[in-house]
């Protein structure tokens, strides 16, 4: 553990300078630049605050586009992570055949690429925030290691993914489709809350409930948007009970899948 | 201890396309209950291959297309892992397969340098001290804020090398990059290579076609051959014997195709033969001995005006020298029916090795070609040469004294 971190300390130069060479190229020859990027989690909250207009959607006492962008703002990122680590291999095919450095870089610098437009979005959340007239608690302390395991998540889904790339390009058509889907799974247009209340308040689900609100909270997301609106918005701590299951689940995944790329490693250059 | 160590290495290429994923399941299903598997077709390009590099070496690698000199170094470059044996490196590497691997077309010159620097693990401290050094080693000053999307190939290039041998690695390894830009550039990249070699004592691995260089610049070369290690030694004598090989190969194809020689069908070439001092028959000739080439030739229609002229090239088509027979024959008329032409050579001046005649005839007043062919025939030199004369082609004869003794 301590060797793959110090692994990647010695090639944060490289990872920087990647990072900076996908901003720099995605942008360049274009007139609005970078606010590209923040224009997928605003078209999506305008379609859903749309949406919720005739659908109805409890949100409490927050306003629903401000809860649903907070939403959309990790998981966007989560997604994107995601998708662009699953074919950062393949897309770097020239780099795996002719220069050798340690493979992980690319699905990691897929994902730091992405926490750069996530800092525009906090940017866009804040002014939100002003309009709304709403106060960060110390419970915005949070907020990191939010984050944190939200990448731990995209990783766990990149290092297995890319690797498996290299092999079947099936797998990058196949994520975005997975992950659209998984989006209505997770608690982005509606509030984790409304779950809570159909499953553990209401028993909706007879005796299943309480195995069905566990299953539902193993997709990370779930606690992470969960977590998220609660630290940012609602001033309260992390619900732990939300968080859990995606916790063990993740944990469980992301070493395996790193075993996994790490062994797959060695053939890239022949295979891709 | 040796720098790098190759240990019975061989890698394994399946041949055909990669196996679908309903084949995968089969053959998984069929490994767990034991039944034979699918395979496909598999392709050695290294053969248990072995050597070892001493610190400050320069090894140069040869080989036919497909020897497997690339996949080689693609094993000491940890780009591919051997499918057995091991590859022991003890030293960084700079890995100049194919420059501008790295090289982006939609950034600048400029931020190309730090990009590629990263790539290439340079830390960007050094990037910054070495970039002016960089830049105008690339001949780039005037291009390097411009995307290199509208460069030249060249541009690019030249970029790419001035930056991959900025590196300041233990073991450079070099496929083919000497063959890039114009004549000038080509000369500062050989002298920087010479610099990096001869000065620097780095340890180099080169790659090239060019047998030439290979020779100049290695103190050791590896022939490979079809995945295995064909020879291995002093340069001179296993740049021969690949020369020597090449040269079958070229000739093996001749004798399929037929199409070496341009003539106009008033005259054949039947036969080309050497004789030796002693007037016998030979292919080696002897160094700093008369010997003399036969020339038979069928004319089907009369000629006028005859003129011969042939040559002297090695297998790789360098044209070392020619003698025609203006002013010393004069055929006004060469009727037709067989002739034989010959040419006295006095004191064979070619140093050992392969060489190869080329012999034309030209005819009338415009001397128009009624024949021409190259790689005629081949033969080799042999004997001992004084040790005033070592590197080239020709023995120069020439004095030497001091001046004021």
């Amino acid at each position: 553990m301590i060797k793959i971190i110090k692994n990647l300390y010695n090639y944060r130069e490289l990872i920087a300078a990647l990072v900076w060479k996908n901003i720099v190229i995605r942008y360049k020859q274009s007139y609005l630049g970078i606010l590209w990027a923040v224009l997928k989690p605003i078209m999506l909250m305008l379609i859903f605050t749309l949406v919720r207009s005739f659908v109805g959607i409890d949100t409490g006492n927050i306003p629903y586009p401000i809860l649903t962008f907070a939403a959309l703002l990790p998981w966007v990122f989560f997604q994107e992570s995601a998708s662009e680590g699953v074919s950062s291999v393949t897309s770097n095919a020239p780099l795996i055949k002719k220069i050798y450095f340690p493979r992980e870089v690319f699905p990691i610098t897929a994902m730091v690429t992405k926490i750069v437009e996530l800092a525009i979005s906090f940017g866009i959340l804040g002014g939100m925030m002003v309009y709304y007239k709403m106060m960060p608690t110390i419970y915005g302390l949070w907020v990191p290691v939010v984050i944190f395991y939200t990448m731990m998540v995209a990783l766990g889904i990149s290092f297995f993914g890319a690797a498996i790339n290299v092999y079947y390009r099936d797998m990058s058509q196949a994520l975005p489709v997975v992950l659209s889907l998984l989006m209505y799974g997770s608690p982005v247009m509606y509030p984790l809350s409304l779950v809570h209340q159909k499953l553990i308040v209401e028993q909706a689900a007879g005796h299943w409930s309480n195995d069905l609100y566990t299953l539902y909270t193993l997709n990370p997301l779930a606690g992470i948007i969960d977590s998220f609106q609660r630290v940012m918005l609602k001033g309260l701590a992390p619900d732990f009970e939300a968080l859990y299951p995606g916790v063990v689940l993740t944990l469980v995944i992301l070493p395996l899948s790193y075993v996994f790329f790490k062994r797959a490693e060695n053939w890239f250059a022949d295979v891709i | 201890m040796p720098i790098i160590e190759v240990n019975h290495v061989t890698k394994e290429y399946q041949l055909g396309h990669i196996t679908s994923l309903k084949e995968n399941v089969v053959n998984s299903y069929r490994r767990m209950t034991g039944k034979p598997l699918h395979k496909r077709e598999e392709f050695k390009a290294l053969d248990d291959v072995s050597f070892s590099i001493e610190q400050g070496e320069v090894v140069g690698i040869i080989g036919h297309n497909g020897a497997g000199k690339s996949t080689l170094l693609k094993h000491l470059a940890n780009i591919s892992k051997p499918t057995k044996g091991n590859v022991i490196v003890r030293g960084s590497v700079a890995p100049l397969i194919e420059v501008g691997a790295g090289v982006n077309p939609e950034l600048t010159g400029r931020e190309n340098i730090y990009l590629n620097g990263a790539i290439l693990g340079i830390p960007k401290k050094i990037i910054q001290q070495k970039l002016d050094e960089i830049i105008e080693f690339s001949e780039l000053e005037q291009f390097i804020d411009t995307p290199v999307k509208r460069y030249s190939s060249g541009m690019t290039v030249k970029l790419g090398f001035s930056i991959a041998t900025s590196l300041d690695a233990d073991i450079l390894i070099v496929d083919e990059v000497l063959a890039v830009g114009d004549l000038a550039f080509q000369r500062k990249c050989f002298d920087r290579m010479e610099d990096m070699i001869k000065r620097q004592g780095k340890t180099v691995l080169l790659v090239s076609h060019n047998i030439r260089q290979i020779q100049r610049l290695c103190n050791r070369v590896i022939l490979l051959d079809h995945g295995r290690i064909n020879m291995e030694g002093e340069p001179q004598v296993v740049c021969d014997s690949f020369y020597e090989q090449s040269d079958r190969k070229i000739r093996a194809n001749i004798d399929h195709t037929k199409t070496h020689t341009i003539a106009s069908g008033e005259v054949e070439l039947v036969e080309l033969y050497f004789l030796d001092h002693a007037k016998r028959k030979v292919d080696s000739l002897s160094y700093n001995e008369n010997c003399s080439i036969h020339f038979k030739i069928n004319v089907l229609e009369e000629l006028e005006g005859v003129t011969f002229g042939f040559g002297f090239h090695t297998t790789d088509f360098l044209y070392l020298t020619t003698h025609n027979s203006e002013e010393q024959l004069n055929i006004n008329r060469l009727p037709a029916g067989d002739h034989e032409i010959v040419c006295k050579v006095n004191r064979l001046p070619l140093l050992p090795g392969i060489y190869l005649v080329r012999f034309g005839i030209t005819s009338g007043k415009a001397a128009a070609g009624v024949f021409y062919g190259e790689s005629l025939a081949h033969f080799q030199v042999i004997g001992d040469i004084p040790i005033t004369v070592r590197d080239g082609f020709f023995a120069l004869e020439a004095n030497w004294m001091q001046l004021g003794v």
